[in-house]
Parts: structure tokens; C-alpha cells; sequence
């Protein structure tokens, strides 16, 4: 019997052994499941060897041990069921070892059974450990009220654990082939769990709207890795942001990235929180660090004992701490900064932001995946569809004067979409009461206006770079191609009045009804200034005076219908329409509709001065 | 229609059994061929030396040569393929687990894209997709998990076909500008994971996203019948299910259906296990409503289908019997602008119906088609016996065809023809001569079936419709007097007895000396006989007794015997069926051949001559008997007075005798019904001696007018003289009595007199009881005299 459990002893000792340095050295690869996996089965073959005998006090510590170590490989692998079942087993067979197996179901009153029942003798930390990897099972499927429970029994194994361990220690020193080893240091994993508990309460409560930035600061202090330092440091800082203190959250966000330079959330965090603050450069400055940060491979510091086995990802996957921590994907991000840049009269920037991020997905290395599974935060992705992207950064292009490059992608975007495009799009009113359409029928009429947009937006930027190359005849060729497409809208509904000016629609269609609106408006009034150049005078009246009509507050429209009538000699409707005009203040670029249905300035622009000048030599009325 | 016939050249024996649906062959780079037949051992073969080069322990898969499904369904092992030196490799690699790439469960299939090592899982509740960045040369051989798409299974009721694996496909958007650019050609390595499709059909699929991206797009095909896809390089793309097949899907495959774009496959095609066919085309610009929509075009062709492959406009597919092909062309010959219209699109579902054999049985395993110079298709197969051979498909079609063909070629392909026509017709006639033979034996069986059942009907012997009747005769044959028993097998059933009957009849004496065995005593003989038609009689002969042999009465037990192996097997048919194992009797009825019978008539004037020395007709006989009487005498002892004779009597009544011969003749003959005295004596004797009993007849031949007295003297078969005398008393009525020096001569006769008054008059029966006193008396006195009513 003796040599049997010697036997088994070192087995344990021999398979903890390799586990751990199997571990030493995968942890460069990242790839140790693969590993763990062998650890999980092995010492779980040993366990049933074990437990194929009853409990007896002589083997219950090196059968409580092996427990606890194959727990550990199954708790590594994600395996929580199976480690929880295992637990609960053991817990069984130590209360059955006492002799006062009730047969309880619920947990907490079994480890406390279990506790109880060993209390004051050697098998009391073996209990403890075991409890302890219970906790970080509740903790990873987000069980907090047992934690809550066992709040005293947690501080209790981490105060008295000290020295328990040290006992441990010493005695392992005198006989060493006798005590079974353990793959992870108890205290290391209660460490581990304190903090990652404190992390994932203080997430919750958060959500919840409490204040929690005591308990958050007190967990600053534990002993842990860098990163969940850096979460405690993000957690207070929204909470500081909820409590409406955005300059100290801002500090915390700051701290945070002190102490992890990777915790992008941190970043993030702060990106949202100077776009609220109106701080655009600010913004924008976060931005490009953030995405920056994005880009850096993933670490390969070495990461603390515990984190070597147990990951901390492990244990923070609660639902409120994944929406604190989620960060866009890196071309998200790119894109948002490209977009604000442009926006925001930093066209260069933009234009070569934009051009990084084709570039990006165009690369072999980018695959359409939105959940990386590597890194415990979820990633989210903003992107807006692919031809709506090319025509931004056309639109990008044009306003950085390189009409050349805005064509080709503007080609490209035609090219692909040119032969799907429906010969007619029939739209009901949203708000009509009756649906005459089956869903399909809809989703098919929306997919096609979405398809009819992106085209006529093409051919409209197309007319915007001939116009600004002064070749006027293709301007008007590509200005009509532009119209042309958009016609072939119809709405069913006569009142439902496509003056739907402002972007302000919940639904989608609502916002292409707008964007229609305006590429129809643009469209004209580029035609209409085209004809002006060409001295077609007629025709460009007519034009802008339909764009006007489709466009109200189109500034380029209203100027060119006012110089087009001043040179037909109607001097005084010239003056009333640029009195008009005048009366619209310039609209700046709006992140809300897409930049390509927006005016531009990039065609021929009227001095205001002059023409202010030519209304005083007009005289008043 | 394919002309001509194709060729399949053995390649290799690669000696080992094959599982359909999990075997795999792909050619690789330069003239290595990986076989992958769902064990755990892969095989690269060589074409170029014609033997299997390398065989390997484990599952491979090996960098950008080849993708193969799994094999281990947890590890996938990644090696690289070293230098092609042919030759130089071992011959057997064992790859351990520092190869490993991917530990994962369940893989279902792989496929590499690039740098990118994609594999299909089935957890408990989805599909799961997971990209892995390959190692790169240097590195490692572990892969990293870059991500993972899932997609919910479905109920599953629908499934059911877990083991089948999935099929992956990767595909991209085609270059229509340049049709033959030297950059498509460039990157033909890529090819292989990057079919191109036609832009419109891409964009129609998949989406204009897919397409600005220039994504590859990831088709997979899943058991439950589902088409799914999946652009690789869009952010934020999702699994998405295209069609379904409702059945397995056990191919996807692109074909240049439409002949307008070099180099871009026109038409999507995925196969289901039982035969679906899918055909995915872009619809035709012609028409208002088609534009936007692509084309889905079913069909269904005779499955099941084991594996596939497919070229430029056919498609080629193994029920596992057969190798089919199937054309795809066909509808679609009309130019790009040209109508699409309903007539074309129906001769497409029609053309689907028709796949054309090419009588190659048992490929389970398929590699992409291949042309050589020539023009003809190649097909690389695998089949379940482990057969590795290459499938050489005629050059095909009409117009191509036709026009450039040398008159040589033609003679040669007419010859190819002939030959074909030969082999077909060779192969028809066997299978011809095959099913008459069935059909034959069938009736044959039916036959045998009908007479079994009459036969085991349980009727009465009598009533048998087949049975054996006789007639005995003493021949004599190299001196020797031998009883012969001339037995004729009688078929008044409606059924024919045919080949494989045998007749067979066991002789057994009823009384013998005590010391012969059963087996000694018993004779069997059979007559094997071809066939017995309805009204027919088959008349065998067989010795019963020699002169001198006394073991009367004798049986004659009758059967019929069937023998299976004859039915079956015709050629061994003569061979008597000796093994109780494949064979069955059918007993007919029995013949008993007594004393009577084997008694032979002598003239009653030399009777009394020879009377007392009982000598018979031949001097042998005579000096035998002698000798048997003085040594019989002297064994008697001399004392003892030596009894002349013995003698029984059976006495019936007149009346009754009379009846039963009146009945028994046909016609009441006057003189007979008078019945003198002395005729009517003749008559019983007549009658004793000539009446059939027990089926046998007596053959007296020429003795019978001899009987005119009512004394006859005979010779019994143990060559004792015995007399015969037939008298009439008015008081005791008729009076038969059997004189003979031989005491077992005396029992022999009066037994055999009894038995046939036993059976013709009922109411003789009435002896038996006198007869069993007599019987009594006879043990004690030596002279017996035995008195019947």
C-alpha cells in the first residue's frame, strides 16, 4: 500500500513536473493547448487510479493534490463543467473521509461541510486550494453571489495562506519525494482570482450604477500582473466618466496606460471620451495611438507565475467587463480617423489614412475575422460597407486635388457594381400602415437602392474630377449618367415627400432617401455650373435651378444660379438668389452622411467678395 | 455522347482496401501523386517511376501542394514537402508530433488558401470554420489560430451523415479583361485553391463587397446538404448559407460552362450523395427579371455518388460501379447576348438527366482532370481495391473533333470502336448465357420443388403418382443362375424428372444369417437419369439374388434422390450423389420379392424324378444337392431316421377362392364360373404363380403353359426342389400344399402363398391366429403340417 502511493506520488510528481516545463516552454508559442490538454488527461488517468480505492486519510492529500492539478490543466483549457465536477467530487469523497457525507447539492454549503471537516488538520489547505479553484470556476462563469459568500473564507485562505504555505514548504524540504507537487502555487492562484474578482465585481456594479471606485483603488494596490493593474485603472476611470468627471477619468485612463502601454481599451476609452468632449484633435491624436497600439504584435513579455498556467482572460468574461474592454478592430479605427481627418480640414492625413486602409484590405494578411480569440476583448467592427469606403476615399482624393487616383477608384466601385445595378427600384412608404411587400421583396428593393447610390455617387465623383480637370463635356457626360441612375428610384407613396432633408431617420431608407436627395441636387448643380463654363447659359439655368429645387441649401447651386442669371442680364434675381444664399450659413462636412453627398468645393468657386462688390454696383432695389 | 471508349492504365497496386468517402488522390507539384485513403497512412506515388515512392505513417498536409481532408481527426500534422529528388526519400517516413500543426477535434475538412490553413469542425452545435496562419519555412511547425466563423447545425433530424465529410472550396473573382494574360498563367500554382469565376456570377453570389475586395471566397459544402460561404478577406463576413442540397454534399466544382470567358468558370456545380446536381449560372442579361438574380438550376443524376471531378464542360462522377459523365455545355452554346430563354434552360435540366457510362467500375477516388497534348482528358482514380490507375477519356466532340482528325486517326478510332463494339458484345453474351442458365435452373428448381411436394404429400404408397413397379427373372450368366429384378420407375405425375434426379434402390434380405452386418446385408444401387417426362418409364435392372443364396423374402426400397450440387454445378452432375449433405431423398414405395417369385418352374415328370436326390436341372445342381443331402443325413446322425420331406398346407374355402379369381379376372369367364374341379386348382396355382405382389411380377417365361396339372414342381433359389399341389375336397374346400426337402423352402412358400392370399382375399385374414398355432408346432415336431381353417 505504502509503495503504491510512493508509486503514485511520483507519478503526480513527474507529470507536474513536465507540465510545468512544457509550459516554460510553449509560452514563447502561445500554443499550449495542445499540451495542457495531455496534462488534463494524464493526471486525470491517475485521479480515477486514485479514486478507484475509498477515501483514506493516508492518500488523501496526494489524491486531494492530483484533484487540484488536474483541475488546473481543465480550468487552462476552458474545461469548467468537468473541473467543477471533479471539485465537487473530491469535496464528496473528503466529507465522506470525515464521515458525514450528507449528499448535499448545493455548493457552498458542501465546501463548507468540507472545510468544516477538516479543520485543524493537514488536509485543511488541501481543502482551501481546491475552494480556491472553485472560486475562479464561479468567477469565470460569472457566478458572483457564491464568491460573495465566501468572501471570509477567501481573505482567510489568503491571510493565513502565507504561512500555511511556508509550513508547507519547510516540511517539503525534510521529505521531499513524499509530498506531491502541484503544477501552480496555491497563493499565486488566490492572488490571481482576488484581483481578477475585484476586476469583474467592479465591472458589474459599475453596470449596475454603483459607485465602486474605493474597491476599484484598493484592488490597485494587489500584488498582479501590469494589465489587470491597467483594468482597475480603466474600470475607474469609467466610473469616474459615469459620475460625469471626464477630465479624471481622462487622468485614470492616463494611469492605465502607464501601467500597460497595451491597454487600448484605456485608449479607446479615451477616444470617446474627447469626441464627447468636442476635443477633435485630441480625438484624433487618440485615434492614431490607438490604432497604432492595434497593430503591435501580440506579447510576448513573459507573463507572471499564475498567468503561465492560468491565463487571467480565463477569468474575465463577464458580460459588463466585455462591453467595458471591447475595442474596435484595428481598420475601424483606421477608418474613423481617416474620416475625421478629412472632416476636420486635415484632407493629407486623411487621404493617406485612407489610402493605408485599402491597402490594408486589399493585403493577403487580412482575414474577415471580427472575434479574435487570442485576446480576451472583443473586438468590434464599425467599417461601413466596402464601396461606400472606396467612394469616401475617392471623395478623399478629390478634395486632396488627385482627381487621377479618385478615378481609378471610382472605376473600380462602377465597374463592380455596374452589372447587378436593377433597372428600377420601386420604394413604399415606411411609415404606410399597409405592407403590400413581403420582406424579401423590400430587402431587395433597399439592397438595390443601397447598389443604385454607390453607383450614381460614383459617376457623381467622377463629374467632380473632370469638372475639376475643366474637361466640362465629360463632367456633364458623368453629372447625367450620375441623374440618370437616380431617377430610377420611384416612391410609390406621392405625399411621402422626398424633401427628407435632415439625416435625422431611424431607418436606413431614411437616410438613402436623404443621401438620393442630395446626389440629385449635386448632381444637377454640377451639371448646371458645367454648362455655365461651357457657356450653355440655358441649360445651366435650368440645372441649377432643379438642383436648387432638389437641394434648397446647396450653396455652390445658389451662387452658380445667381451668376448664370447675371450674365443672362437678370441682375436683379442674380442678386435675390445670392441674397438667398448668403442667408444659408455654409454647412461644415457632417460625420453623419457620407462625405461623397456632400458639397465639396471642389469645382469652380465664385469669389463672395467680388460678388458682394458687383450687388453693390447694383444698388439697392 | 462519347465517342469512342476509354482506356484505364493500371498505375500501381497499392494493395489495400479502400473506404469510399474517405480516400483522396491529388496530384501534386511536378509527378508526385498523394494518395490519402482515409487510414492513417498517406502514399506519394510517382508517376514518373510508376511505384510508390514514399509512404508515410500519418496524415500530411503538405504546403501548398495539396490539401487533404482529415485523416486523424484531432492532429493535423504539417510537413513540408522537401526537395522532389526522386529516389532519395526514405521509403517510409514516420512523422512525429514535433510535426504537429493543429490539435483540433473533429476536423471534418481542410483546405489550404494561400498562407492560410483553413479547417471545418462540427461541435455539438455548430459548424465551426478556423483560420491558421501555416508556419512559415523557417519556423516552427505549429499553426496559429488566427480566427473562427461558426454557423449553427441545423436540427438534427436533417442530418444524420455525420461521418461523410464536408467539402471546402476556395474561389475568387475572375479577370474578364484579359483573357489570356501571361499573369494568369503565372500564378496557375495558385490555381488549384483559387478557381476563378466569372465576375458576374461572383458578384451575384457573393456579394459586390467579395468582389471589390478581390476576396477569396470560401464555398463549403456540409452533410446536412447545406452550400455555405465565406469571403476570407472582408471585415466583418460572416458564414453564410447560399442553397441547399437537401442531401450530403459530396462536391463542389467550377466548370467553363460558358466558352466566352477563357479561363473563368461560368457555372458553379455541386453533386449530393444521392445524385442532386446544382448548377449556379449567372442569369443571362437579357431577360428584365434575371439581372440581379443568379441562376439555380437542379437536376438529378443516378447515384450514389462517391467522389467527382470536373473539367472544363463535363463532369465526371463514380456511383461506385460506374464511372458516369456528365455533359454541362450543353444549353448554353448560344452567345453571350443571345436570348436566355426558356426552351435552352429546359434542354440544360434535360442534358442533366443523361450522364453517359464509361464502364469503369469501383473508382472511389477522383483527382482533377487533366489534359495532355493530344487532347485527351485525363483522370487520375483510385479504386476500392486499391488500384491507382490513370483514366485516359477519348478526344471528344463533334465540332473540334471531327474536323481535325487525320484519316489515320479515324482508321484508328474506327478500330477503337470495333474493338469496343466486340468487347461489348462478348460481355453481353456471357452475361446472356449467365441469365439463361438461371432461368434454367429456376425450372428446373420449380420442377424438383412440385415433386418434392407430391412425393412428401403423405398419400399411400399406392397412390404415389411416380413409383417403382418390377418383375423378377432368373438369367443366367457365366454359369451362374442369378435372380435378376428388371424394376421400372413409373412418372404419371405432370411434373418431369430432370437431370439431377437419381433413382436409387437399397436391397435388403429380410431374413439372413445372423452374422452379417447391416451394411453387408443392404445393396445399393443408383441409376442417375437425365430426364423423365410426364407418361414415361425408366426400366433399370439389378441382381437381387444368386442361385443358391436363400435370404428371401427380399426388399426393394425405392427413393428418389435429388442432388443440389447437379443443379448448380452441371458439369459434375454424372457423379453419384454420395454426400447426405447436398442432396435429399424422396422414398417411393417398396418391393418385396419373396419365394414365389424366385421360384423357378421344372416340368413335374423330371420333378418326380429327381424328387427324392432334389437334383435341379444342371449337373452341378444335382451333385450339389446330393452332397448336401448326405451330408446332411450324416450330420443327422445315423440313427436317427432321416425325414424325406417337409410339407404345409393352407386350406381356403372354395367359394372365396373363387371369388377373388373371378374378380380377379376382367371378364367372368363361364368356364371358370363353372369351376371344374381340376381347372380351378390350376387357376389358384396359375394365380399364385403369376399374380403381382408387393409391385413385383413374376417372369415365367414359356413355364407358364406348363401349368396344367395341379401339381407344379419348382426349384426354390436355394436349389431345394419343392412341389406345388393344388387339391380339391368338398369337405375342406381348396387345399395348397408345399412339399420340400428343405425346411426353409417349406416356410418360404407358405409364407409367400399366405401373404398373397393375405393381401387378394380380406377374409383370409382369419388365419393369422391358426397360423401363429402352427407356427408353435412347428418349432417341436420335424415334420410339420400345418392346418388352416
Amino acid at each position: 500500500m505504502m509503495s503504491l502511493l510512493a508509486k503514485w506520488t511520483r507519478e503526480n510528481n513527474e507529470l507536474a513536473f513536465n507540465c510545468k516545463q512544457q509550459n516554460d516552454e510553449l509560452n514563447r508559442d502561445h500554443n499550449n493547448l495542445f499540451s495542457h490538454r495531455r496534462c488534463s488527461s494524464d493526471f486525470h488517468k491517475l485521479l480515477r487510479k486514485l479514486q478507484g480505492i475509498p477515501p483514506h486519510s493516508d492518500h488523501a492529500q496526494l489524491e486531494l493534490s492530483v484533484v487540484y492539478n488536474a483541475c488546473v490543466c481543465l480550468t487552462a483549457l476552458s474545461h469548467f463543467e468537468e473541473a467543477e465536477l471533479l471539485l465537487t467530487q473530491a469535496a464528496h469523497r473528503v466529507l465522506e473521509l470525515a464521515g458525514e457525507d450528507r449528499g448535499t447539492s448545493d455548493p457552498s454549503v458542501l465546501w463548507r461541510a468540507a472545510l468544516k471537516s477538516v479543520a485543524g488538520t493537514a488536509l485543511h489547505r488541501h481543502v482551501l486550494s481546491l475552494l480556491c479553484l472553485q472560486w475562479g470556476i464561479w468567477l469565470a462563469k460569472s457566478c458572483l453571489n457564491p464568491i460573495k459568500e465566501f468572501q471570509e473564507e477567501m481573505s482567510l485562505l489568503e491571510r493565513q495562506g502565507g504561512a500555511v504555505w511556508d509550513d508547507c514548504r519547510t516540511e517539503a524540504k525534510e521529505k521531499i519525494p513524499n509530498i506531491p507537487r502541484l503544477v501552480l502555487d496555491p497563493r499565486r492562484l488566490a492572488e490571481l482570482l482576488k484581483i481578477c474578482t475585484a476586476i469583474v465585481q467592479g465591472a458589474e456594479r459599475l453596470n449596475e450604477g454603483w459607485n465602486t471606485l474605493s474597491a476599484l483603488q484598493a484592488a490597485a494596490a494587489l500584488p498582479a500582473p501590469r494589465a489587470l493593474i491597467a483594468y482597475t485603472h480603466l474600470l475607474s476611470g469609467s466610473c469616474l466618466a459615469h459620475m460625469n468627471r471626464p477630465q479624471m477619468a481622462l487622468q485614470c485612463f492616463r494611469r492605465a496606460l502607464e501601467t500597460d502601454p497595451r491597454c487600448a481599451c484605456a485608449l479607446y476609452q479615451s477616444t470617446l471620451l474627447y469626441r464627447q468632449l468636442g476635443n477633435v484633435q485630441a480625438e484624433i491624436q487618440a485615434l492614431r495611438i490607438l490604432h497604432s497600439t492595434l497593430l503591435l504584435p501580440p506579447t510576448t513579455e513573459p507573463a507572471p507565475a499564475a498567468g503561465r498556467l492560468l491565463s487571467p482572460s480565463l477569468f474575465l468574461c463577464s458580460q459588463s467587463l466585455g462591453s467595458l474592454l471591447s475595442v474596435p478592430s484595428a481598420l475601424s479605427v483606421l477608418h474613423s480617423l481617416a474620416l475625421k481627418c478629412v472632416i476636420h480640414d486635415r484632407v493629407s492625413e486623411g487621404v493617406e489614412n485612407y489610402l493605408d486602409l485599402l491597402a490594408a484590405l486589399r493585403s493577403e494578411d487580412q482575414h474577415g475575422v471580427t472575434a479574435n480569440t487570442l485576446t480576451a476583448h472583443a473586438v468590434v467592427s464599425t467599417l461601413p460597407k466596402l464601396p461606400r469606403l472606396y467612394l469616401e476615399a475617392a471623395a478623399a482624393l478629390l478634395m486632396a486635388r488627385r482627381p487621377a487616383d479618385c478615378m481609378a477608384l471610382c472605376d473600380e466601385v462602377i465597374g463592380t457594381i455596374l452589372d447587378l445595378l436593377p433597372d428600377k427600384v420601386l420604394l413604399e412608404d415606411p411609415e404606410d400602415g399597409s405592407v403590400a411587400e413581403s420582406r424579401e421583396e423590400r430587402e431587395e428593393a433597399e439592397s438595390g437602392l443601397v447598389k443604385l447610390l454607390w453607383a450614381a455617387a460614383a459617376y457623381l465623383l467622377l463629374g467632380h474630377c473632370y469638372a475639376q480637370q475643366e474637361d466640362w463635356k465629360q463632367a456633364v457626360t458623368h453629372y447625367t449618367r450620375c441623374f440618370n441612375l437616380l431617377v430610377k428610384v420611384h416612391c410609390k407613396n406621392n405625399a411621402f415627400s422626398p424633401q427628407v432633408s435632415a439625416p435625422d431617420k431611424e431607418s436606413n431608407q431614411g437616410v438613402d432617401l436623404c443621401v438620393l436627395q442630395r446626389l440629385k441636387g449635386i448632381s444637377l448643380a454640377g451639371r448646371g455650373i458645367s454648362f455655365a463654363q461651357m457657356d450653355r447659359l440655358r441649360e445651366a439655368l435650368r440645372d441649377l435651378h432643379l438642383g436648387l429645387q432638389a437641394l434648397p441649401e446647396g450653396v455652390s447651386a445658389g451662387q452658380w444660379c445667381g451668376e448664370v442669371l447675371w450674365r443672362l442680364d437678370r441682375r436683379r434675381e442674380a442678386a435675390a438668389c445670392w441674397e438667398k444664399t448668403w442667408s444659408h450659413t455654409c454647412p461644415p462636412l457632417a460625420e453623419a452622411l457620407p462625405v461623397y453627398a456632400q458639397e465639396l468645393q471642389s469645382g469652380p468657386l465664385l469669389d463672395p467678395t467680388e460678388l458682394r462688390s458687383r450687388l453693390k454696383e447694383l444698388g439697392p432695389l | 455522347m462519347m465517342e469512342g471508349r476509354c482506356a484505364a492504365e493500371p498505375w500501381a497496386e497499392l494493395g489495400l482496401s479502400v473506404k469510399p468517402g474517405a480516400t483522396l488522390v491529388r496530384r501534386g507539384t511536378g509527378t508526385d501523386v498523394f494518395i490519402c485513403t482515409g487510414s492513417e497512412e498517406v502514399y506519394v506515388f510517382s508517376a514518373q517511376e510508376k511505384r510508390v515512392r514514399v509512404k508515410t505513417q500519418l496524415f500530411l498536409a503538405l504546403s501548398t501542394v495539396c490539401n487533404m481532408p482529415r485523416i486523424l481527426p484531432s492532429h493535423l500534422f504539417w510537413v513540408q514537402s522537401g526537395s522532389s529528388d526522386a529516389g532519395s526519400g526514405p521509403a517510409e517516413l514516420k512523422i512525429s508530433s514535433d510535426f504537429l500543426a493543429v490539435a483540433a477535434d473533429g476536423v471534418s475538412s481542410l483546405l489550404l488558401v494561400g498562407s492560410v490553413l483553413l479547417t471545418l469542425c462540427q461541435t455539438d452545435r455548430s459548424w465551426l470554420l478556423t483560420l491558421y496562419k501555416t508556419p512559415q519555412q523557417s519556423q516552427a511547425n505549429r499553426c496559429d489560430v488566427i480566427g473562427s466563423f461558426s454557423l449553427p447545425v441545423v436540427s438534427p433530424s436533417v442530418q444524420g451523415h455525420t461521418e461523410s465529410k464536408c467539402v471546402l472550396l476556395c474561389v475568387c473573382l475572375g479577370e474578364v479583361t484579359q483573357p489570356s494574360s501571361p499573369a494568369a498563367a503565372s500564378d496557375a500554382g495558385l490555381s488549384r485553391c483559387h478557381l476563378p469565376l466569372r465576375p458576374a456570377l461572383f458578384k451575384l453570389l457573393f456579394g459586390v463587397e467579395a468582389a471589390l475586395a478581390k476576396s477569396p471566397v470560401i464555398l463549403c459544402g456540409l452533410p446536412d446538404g447545406r452550400l455555405c460561404f465565406l469571403p476570407l478577406r472582408l471585415p466583418g463576413s460572416r458564414l453564410r448559407v447560399l442553397q441547399s442540397l437537401e442531401q450530403p454534399v459530396v462536391f463542389i466544382g467550377a466548370s467553363v460552362a460558358m466558352e466566352t470567358d477563357a479561363g473563368c468558370a461560368g457555372c458553379l456545380i455541386a453533386l449530393g450523395k444521392q445524385g442532386r446536381v446544382m448548377l449556379i449560372k449567372a442569369g443571362r442579361a437579357g431577360s428584365e427579371r434575371q439581372r440581379g438574380i443568379a441562376d439555380f438550376t437542379e437536376g438529378c443524376v443516378p447515384g450514389p455518388v462517391e467522389c467527382a471531378c470536373v473539367d472544363k464542360s463535363r463532369l465526371y462522377y463514380s456511383t461506385g460501379s460506374d464511372l458516369l459523365t456528365l455533359g454541362l455545355s450543353e444549353g448554353s452554346t448560344g452567345r453571350e447576348g443571345q436570348e436566355w430563354d426558356e426552351e435552352a434552360s429546359g434542354s440544360t435540366a434535360a442534358s442533366l438527366n443523361r450522364p453517359t457510362s464509361l464502364n469503369v467500375s469501383g473508382v472511389v477516388a477522383l483527382d482533377q482532370p487533366t489534359c495532355n497534348d493530344a487532347g485527351e482528358v485525363q483522370l487520375l482514380s483510385l479504386s476500392a481495391r486499391g488500384q491507382l490507375q490513370r483514366i485516359s477519356l477519348p478526344v471528344r466532340g463533334p465540332e473540334e473533333g471531327s474536323n481535325k482528325l487525320p484519316s489515320s486517326a479515324v482508321g484508328r478510332s474506327v478500330g477503337d470502336l470495333l474493338s469496343a463494339i466486340g468487347d461489348v458484345c462478348e460481355r453481353a453474351s456471357v452475361l446472356e448465357k449467365v441469365i439463361r442458365w438461371k432461368n434454367q435452373t429456376l425450372k428446373q428448381l420449380n420442377q424438383v420443388l412440385n415433386v418434392s411436394f407430391l412425393l412428401t404429400d403423405g398419400a399411400k404408397t399406392e397412390e404415389k403418382p411416380i413409383r417403382c413397379c418390377a418383375s423378377v427373372g432368373w438369367s443366367r450368366l457365366l454359369q451362374k443362375d442369378s435372380l435378376n429384378l428388371a424394376c421400372v420407375l413409373q412418372n404419371f405425375s405432370p411434373y418431369i424428372l430432370e437431370r439431377g434426379w437419381t433413382l436409387s434402390l437399397t436391397v435388403l434380405p429380410l431374413s439372413c444369417s445372423p452374422q452379417a452386418t447391416e451394411e453387408a446385408r443392404s445393396v445399393n444401387y443408383s441409376f442417375p437419369f437425365c430426364s423423365l417426362c410426364p407418361g414415361e418409364s425408366l426400366e433399370v435392372s439389378l441382381p437381387v439374388a444368386a442361385a443358391g443364396d436363400a435370404s428371401f423374402p427380399v426388399t426393394v426400397a425405392c427413393s428418389l434422390v435429388f442432388s443440389l450440387c447437379s443443379l448448380l454445378g452441371g458439369e459434375e452432375a454424372a457423379t453419384p450423389p454420395d454426400l447426405p449433405g447436398d442432396c435429399f431423398s424422396l422414398p417411393l414405395n417398396t418391393l418385396t420379392v419373396d419365394w414365389l417369385h424366385a421360384l423357378r418352374l421344372i416340368s413335374p415328370t423330371s420333378a418326380q424324378k429327381t424328387l427324392p436326390p432334389q437334383s435341379g436341372s444342371n449337373p452341378a445342381g444335382d451333385l450339389r444337392a446330393f452332397l448336401s443331402s448326405r451330408r446332411a443325413g450324416c450330420r443327422a446322425g445315423d440313427g436317427a431316421p432321416r425325414p424325406e420331406g417337409y410339407s404345409a398346407r393352407v386350406r381356403v374355402s372354395s367359394e372365396l377362392l373363387g371369388h377373388t379369381l373371378r374378380w380377379q379376372r376382367s371378364d367372368p369367364d363361364p368356364k371358370v364360373s363353372e369351376s371344374a374341379p381340376r381347372s380351378f386348382c390350376v387357376s389358384l396355382l396359375e394365380w399364385l404363380l403369376s399374380e403381382e405382389c408387393g409391385g413385383v411380377r413374376m417372369g415365367h417365361k414359356g413355364d407358364k403353359t406348363d401349368i396344367s396339372s395341379s401339381v407344379i414342381c419348382g426349384r426354390a433359389p436355394n436349389d431345394a426342389t419343392v412341389k406345388l399341389t393344388a387339391k380339391e375336397s368338398p369337405s375342406s374346400g381348396l387345399q395348397v400344399q408345399v412339399e420340400s426337402s428343405s425346411v426353409a423352402a417349406v416356410c418360404g412358400l407358405h409364407h409367400a402363398v399366405l401373404r398373397r392370399l393375405q393381401v387378394k382375399t380380406p377374409y383370409v385374414l382369419k388365419l393369422t391366429c391358426n397360423l401363429r398355432e402352427a407356427s408353435r408346432l412347428f418349432s417341436n415336431s420335424s415334420s410339420v403340417v400345418f392346418e388352416a381353417l
